[in-house]
C-alpha cells in the first residue's frame, strides 16, 4: 500500500515537477489550446453555415470534412499533421511542434464545433429568418447578424464540452518531440515518469489539466445563465459585441412569448 | 367609428383612376403535390386595404408571403409598386426592403434590444450611420409610444407591444406596401386592440395594407375591400361592408357565420 502512495503521491516527487509544470507546462498548454479553440470556433461557424445551405455543392465539401475530422482518431490527426507535413516539405511553422498542433487540434474542433454551431442555429426559429429578409436583407446578411448569434448563445454549455476536449488534446503534441521551453503538462509530466519510474508527476499534471478545466466548466455554465436570466437591463450595445443578456433563448420557451410563438409555428 | 369611406377620403376622391400598388395574376403554389395556390388574381390599388379572410388552410397566409417572396410561387406574377418580383431578374431584397411585413408571432430579433430591432435593417440595408439609424428609429418607437421601451429587450415586452414594435421595426424601412399575417392572432384578447389601433391609424396615413385577418370588424372598419380565399381561390371579394353585409358564396356565409 506505500509503494502505491509512494507511486502516484510522492511529494517531493510533485513539488520538483511543480515549477516546471506551472511555469512551461501550463503556459504552452494554454497556448494550444486556446489557439486551437479559437481556430475552431472560427472555421466551425463558417462550416455550420455552409452545412445550413440549400446547395449540395456546397454542403457536400464541408459535410465531407466534418465526417472525415471527427471520424480519425486525434492521435492520427496530430501525426499526420505535425510529422507528414513537415515531411513533405510543408514547413509553415518550421521546426517549432507548436504550431502544427494548434493546427491539428484546431482541425478537429471545427469539425466538432460545426455540428454544434449547426444544431444551435437550426433551433433559432425559423421566423427569426424571415423577418430579417422581409427587411431586405440578404440571406447571409441574416444569418451573420441574426441568426448566428442567437444559435450561438443556445449551443454554450455544449462548447464547453468541446473546449474541454481540446484542452485536453493538446497534449497530444508529445508526439511531435518537444525541446526544452516549448513542453507542456503531459511532456514534462511523462519525462519525468521516464526518469524516476514514479507516477506522481503524472499526477500533478492531472491536477493543473483539472484546474484549467473544471472551473471552465461553471464559468461557461455562470455566462450562460447570465445571459438567459439578463434582458433588458439596459443593454446599451448590441449585445452582440458585448456578450450581454438574453432572454430568448430557446431553451426557456415558456417564460417567452417570442419563442413560444415560433415554435407553435414551427409544428 | 371610423368607416371605410372617411379612410379612403384623402388620396383616392375625385374620380382619376387610382395607381395599382400590387398587381397579383393566376398566382399557384404547390407543395410536392398539394396545391395550395390555385391561381390567384387581383389587384390592390394604392392607400387601399384590403382584408383577406378565410378558414385556415384556405391558402391565404401563403398567398400573402408570395407578395414579398418568402413564399417563391410555383407560377403566376406578383408586381409591387411597379417591380415584378417574380422576374428572376429583379434584385428581390432590394424589393422586399420596400414591402413591410408583420407576423403573426411578432418575429422580434431577441438577442437585440428594441430600438436595435427597428435599426438593424436601416443601418444594414439602407447603410445608414448610428446616429441618423437611431433618431429616425426612437421617432418611430415615439410615434407608436414605444419610446420609453427602447432599450428593453423582446422579452420583456408584452405581446401587444412586441406586435407594436415589429410594425414599426416594418414601417422604420417607409415601405410602399405594408402586409400583415395574422398580426393579431397569437395575442391575448386585451392586447388585440392596442395592435388594431395602430393598424386603424395606419390605414388612415393612406398606407397601402394587405392585412390576412380573422378580425371581422376590423375589415368592416378599416378595410375598402375584403377577399374571402377557400381552398386555394378567391371565392368572393368586393368592397368591404357590402360583401360582409350580404355574402353572395354559401361558403363565405358559412365562414362569416361561424367567425362572429
Amino acid at each position: 500500500m506505500s509503494d502505491f502512495l509512494h507511486t502516484f503521491f510522492d511529494w517531493s516527487e510533485i513539488r520538483g515537477a511543480l515549477p516546471t509544470l506551472l511555469t512551461e507546462g501550463l503556459r504552452n498548454t494554454l497556448l494550444i489550446a486556446v489557439l486551437a479553440i479559437l481556430f475552431g470556433l472560427v472555421v466551425g461557424v463558417l462550416l455550420a453555415v455552409l452545412l445550413l445551405s440549400r446547395r449540395r455543392l456546397v454542403r457536400l465539401p464541408a459535410r465531407l470534412y466534418v465526417d472525415v475530422f471527427r471520424g480519425l482518431p486525434a492521435i492520427v490527426t496530430v501525426s499526420l499533421i505535425g510529422l507528414g507535413l513537415p515531411a513533405a516539405g510543408v514547413r509553415p511553422f518550421g521546426r517549432n511542434p507548436l504550431g502544427y498542433a494548434v493546427i491539428a487540434v484546431g482541425l478537429i474542433s471545427a469539425a466538432y464545433c460545426a455540428e454544434i454551431f449547426r444544431s444551435g442555429i437550426q433551433a433559432v426559429p425559423p421566423g427569426q429568418l424571415q423577418a430579417g429578409r422581409s427587411l431586405g436583407m440578404s440571406y447571409l446578411k441574416t444569418m451573420r447578424l441574426v441568426v448566428v448569434p442567437q444559435g450561438i448563445r443556445n449551443v454554450l454549455p455544449a462548447l464547453a464540452g468541446q473546449f474541454i476536449v481540446d484542452i485536453k488534446e493538446s497534449s497530444l503534441v508529445y508526439l511531435l518531440g518537444l525541446g526544452v521551453g516549448q513542453r507542456e503538462l503531459y511532456f514534462i509530466a511523462q519525462e519525468r515518469q521516464a526518469a524516476s519510474y514514479n507516477a506522481s508527476a503524472l499526477v500533478a499534471a492531472g491536477l493543473c489539466y483539472l484546474v484549467i478545466t473544471i472551473p471552465l466548466t461553471y464559468l461557461v455554465n455562470w455566462l450562460d445563465r447570465r445571459m438567459r436570466e439578463g434582458g433588458g437591463r439596459g443593454a446599451r450595445r448590441a449585445p452582440a459585441a458585448t456578450g450581454q443578456e438574453d432572454a430568448t433563448g430557446a431553451a426557456v420557451p415558456a417564460a417567452d412569448p417570442t419563442t413560444g410563438g415560433a415554435l407553435k409555428e414551427r409544428a | 367609428m371610423t368607416t371605410a369611406t372617411g379612410k379612403t377620403g384623402g388620396e383616392r376622391t375625385g374620380g382619376a383612376a387610382p395607381r395599382t400598388a400590387i398587381s397579383v395574376r393566376d398566382l399557384r403554389k404547390s407543395y410536392g403535390d398539394t396545391e395550395i395556390l390555385r391561381g390567384v388574381s387581383f389587384d390592390v390599388a394604392q392607400s387601399e386595404v384590403l382584408c383577406v379572410l378565410g378558414r385556415s388552410g384556405s391558402g391565404k397566409s401563403t398567398m400573402l408571403k408570395c407578395l414579398n417572396l418568402l413564399e417563391a410561387p410555383t407560377s403566376g406574377s406578383v408586381v409591387v409598386s411597379g417591380t415584378t418580383l417574380t422576374d428572376a431578374k429583379v434584385d428581390v431584397d432590394a424589393a422586399r426592403a420596400k414591402i413591410g411585413m408583420v407576423f403573426q408571432h411578432f418575429n422580434l430579433f431577441g438577442h437585440l434590444n428594441v430600438l436595435d430591432n427597428v435599426t438593424l435593417a436601416l443601418r444594414h440595408v439602407r447603410g445608414m450611420g448610428k446616429a441618423e439609424a437611431a433618431e429616425i428609429g426612437n421617432a418611430q418607437l415615439a410615434r407608436l409610444g414605444l419610446g420609453h421601451l427602447a432599450r428593453q429587450r423582446p422579452g420583456n415586452l408584452s405581446g401587444g407591444q412586441q406586435q407594436r414594435v415589429a410594425i414599426a421595426r416594418s414601417l422604420a424601412m417607409s415601405p410602399e406596401v405594408m402586409l400583415f399575417d395574422e398580426a393579431t392572432s397569437a395575442l391575448d384578447p386585451e392586447l388585440v386592440g392596442d395592435v388594431l389601433a395602430v393598424m386603424r391609424e395606419l390605414a388612415g396615413t393612406g398606407m397601402t395594407m394587405v392585412v390576412v385577418t380573422h378580425e371581422i370588424g376590423f375589415a368592416r372598419e378599416a378595410a375598402d375591400r375584403v377577399m374571402f380565399m377557400d381552398d386555394g381561390v378567391i371565392a368572393e371579394e368586393g368592397e368591404a361592408r357590402s360583401v360582409l353585409d350580404a355574402p353572395s358564396s354559401p361558403r363565405f356565409r358559412e365562414f362569416l357565420s361561424k367567425v362572429l
